[in-house]
């Protein structure tokens, strides 16, 4: 049966309603007083526990090796055209200019929405042109998901394959960041400039 | 094939695939027709203000501002890398204009400017030397900010109108330097010297502003997609680069020229 014509439209505007909401209408959240320049979270989203496969073929406890750092978690895949190498470049161009004191509690975790074609040596190889203290992680299609739903994310969705075999996958693009109380309050959307990193990173280390 | 008539920024992985843009080719076109008509002698004079190699040098200017408009270098230049973006602004702005003046017959200027109409009252304004340079530094610093940038490259129109404006502000500020008419008396070579020093000061600054950088100014080049092995931050220094070197060496050689030329004339003796 057709929906009738008022259906559709309001079904949309609360469906984008909601994910302002949760979103927090993309006003900053604060920290001790300071603003974030990435979209507050109107719920903080508890850090997850999960175990995957890291580039070296070894188990990955994200919860026990991310602990007390602030994590951003990312999922892509390498043949992503434009989202995934921004977002990781921007990233590792401010990680540069970060002092240590930063960066040595900060972790950046990249998770495959393409296990199928990025090999963990070309997993580790892509993420080492950015920056090596990248992690890169795999699982199978059923374990990303469930870490996509457990983080509240669109699940990543594969494209049917076009007559030369290539394919894109549709994924969030977003960056999640855990702060050292174990949640996270913030996301980081594509369009996030590397002038906002630089001013949010810091502010996310003092978390406590 | 989605067909654009004008680069504009558009976020999508870049391809080297050619694309046609329409509107290039007319805008183009339109000042080729303009600059063949104005570069030949008008009618009843005896001979041409200007040497065939001034008027082959007019047909250099359209070339290259067709090069810096269409594919690939214009959807380069404005969604994907500040430097070729750049790049553009040297040849819209200041290189293309004088070579074009240079070309054109002073007869066909002064016989507009004694008609008296609106276009010659226009061209009195707007290449008074004051009028020109401040106009001139105003487009070029305010087209460069990152607001503008951002904002205009990602339509059709705004990129257009950019360009147009780098075209135009370039044209009325040249205009005094290389064009006899209207005759002002008190602007020698001298001061046209000064003049050029002091209207591209802000060329200077902006150069700098983008080398010393520690961060990429346009989310425009910074969020699309790379094209060369170069960061967003790097790209950004050889645009401050090409602006300095290129820019900076072009004008010193065009001042240097003026005072060879003016060293040379016939001093009236004391």
């Amino acid at each position: 049966m057709p929906l009738p014509s008022r259906v559709v439209p309001v079904a949309a505007l609360a469906f984008a309603g909601a994910i302002l909401a949760l979103a927090g209408c993309g006003v900053s959240a604060e920290n001790g007083g300071r603003e974030y320049r990435g979209a507050a979270l109107a719920q903080a989203i508890p850090r997850p526990s999960f175990t995957l496969t890291d580039t070296h073929g070894q188990p990955f406890d994200f919860r026990a090796k991310t602990d007390d750092t602030v994590t951003l978690l990312f999922f892509g895949y390498l043949n992503c055209p434009d989202v995934c190498p921004v977002h990781m470049t921007n990233i590792a161009a401010v990680m540069r200019g970060l002092p240590f004191d930063v960066t040595r509690k900060m972790r950046v975790v990249f998770i495959t929405t393409d296990p199928a074609r990025d090999t963990p040596e070309k997993l580790q190889a892509w993420l080492g042109n950015f920056d090596p203290s990248f992690i890169g992680l795999r699982g199978t299609p059923e374990q990303v998901k469930a870490i996509e739903s457990s983080v509240k994310v669109a699940p990543s969705v594969a494209a049917v394959p076009d007559s030369s075999g290539s394919y894109e996958v549709g994924h969030a693009a977003q960056v999640i960041a855990f702060t050292p109380d174990d949640s996270a309050h913030v996301v980081y959307p594509f369009g996030t400039r590397q002038a906002d990193w630089v001013h949010d990173l810091p502010l996310l280390a003092q978390v406590k | 094939m989605n067909v654009q008539w004008w680069c504009s920024a558009r976020g999508v992985p870049w391809r080297w695939q050619w694309q046609p843009y329409p509107g290039v080719w007319l805008a183009v076109l339109a000042l080729g027709a303009a600059y063949a008509r104005w570069s030949t002698p008008l009618a009843g004079t005896h001979a041409n203000t200007t040497s065939a190699g001034r008027r082959v040098g007019g047909w250099v200017a359209v070339a290259l501002v067709w090069m810096a408009l269409d594919w690939p270098g214009g959807p380069l230049g404005t969604g994907y890398l500040a430097s070729v973006h750049a790049a553009q602004f040297l040849v819209l702005a200041m290189i293309a204009p004088p070579l074009l003046l240079r070309g054109i017959d002073d007869n066909r200027v002064r016989a507009l400017l004694d008609r008296n109409g609106v276009a010659a009252k226009i061209i009195r304004v707007v290449t008074k030397p004051l009028v020109a340079a401040l106009a001139f530094t105003i487009v070029m610093l305010a087209t460069h900010t990152p607001d503008a940038v951002d904002t205009l490259m990602r339509s059709q129109l705004g990129a257009f109108a950019l360009d147009l404006a780098w075209f135009l502000s370039g044209l009325a500020f040249w205009w005094p330097v290389v064009l006899e008419v209207p005759v002002r008396v008190h602007f020698g070579p001298p001061i046209r010297m000064l003049y050029l020093f002091a209207g591209t000061q802000a060329h200077l600054y902006l150069s700098m502003w983008l080398l010393l950088g520690d961060l990429p100014k346009y989310g425009v080049y910074e969020l699309a997609p790379r094209v060369t092995g170069l960061s967003a931050l790097e790209d950004q220094q050889v645009a401050g680069g090409l602006l300095l070197t290129i820019g900076g060496t072009y004008v010193l050689a065009v001042i240097s020229l003026l005072f060879f030329r003016w060293f040379a004339e016939p001093q009236p003796e004391v």
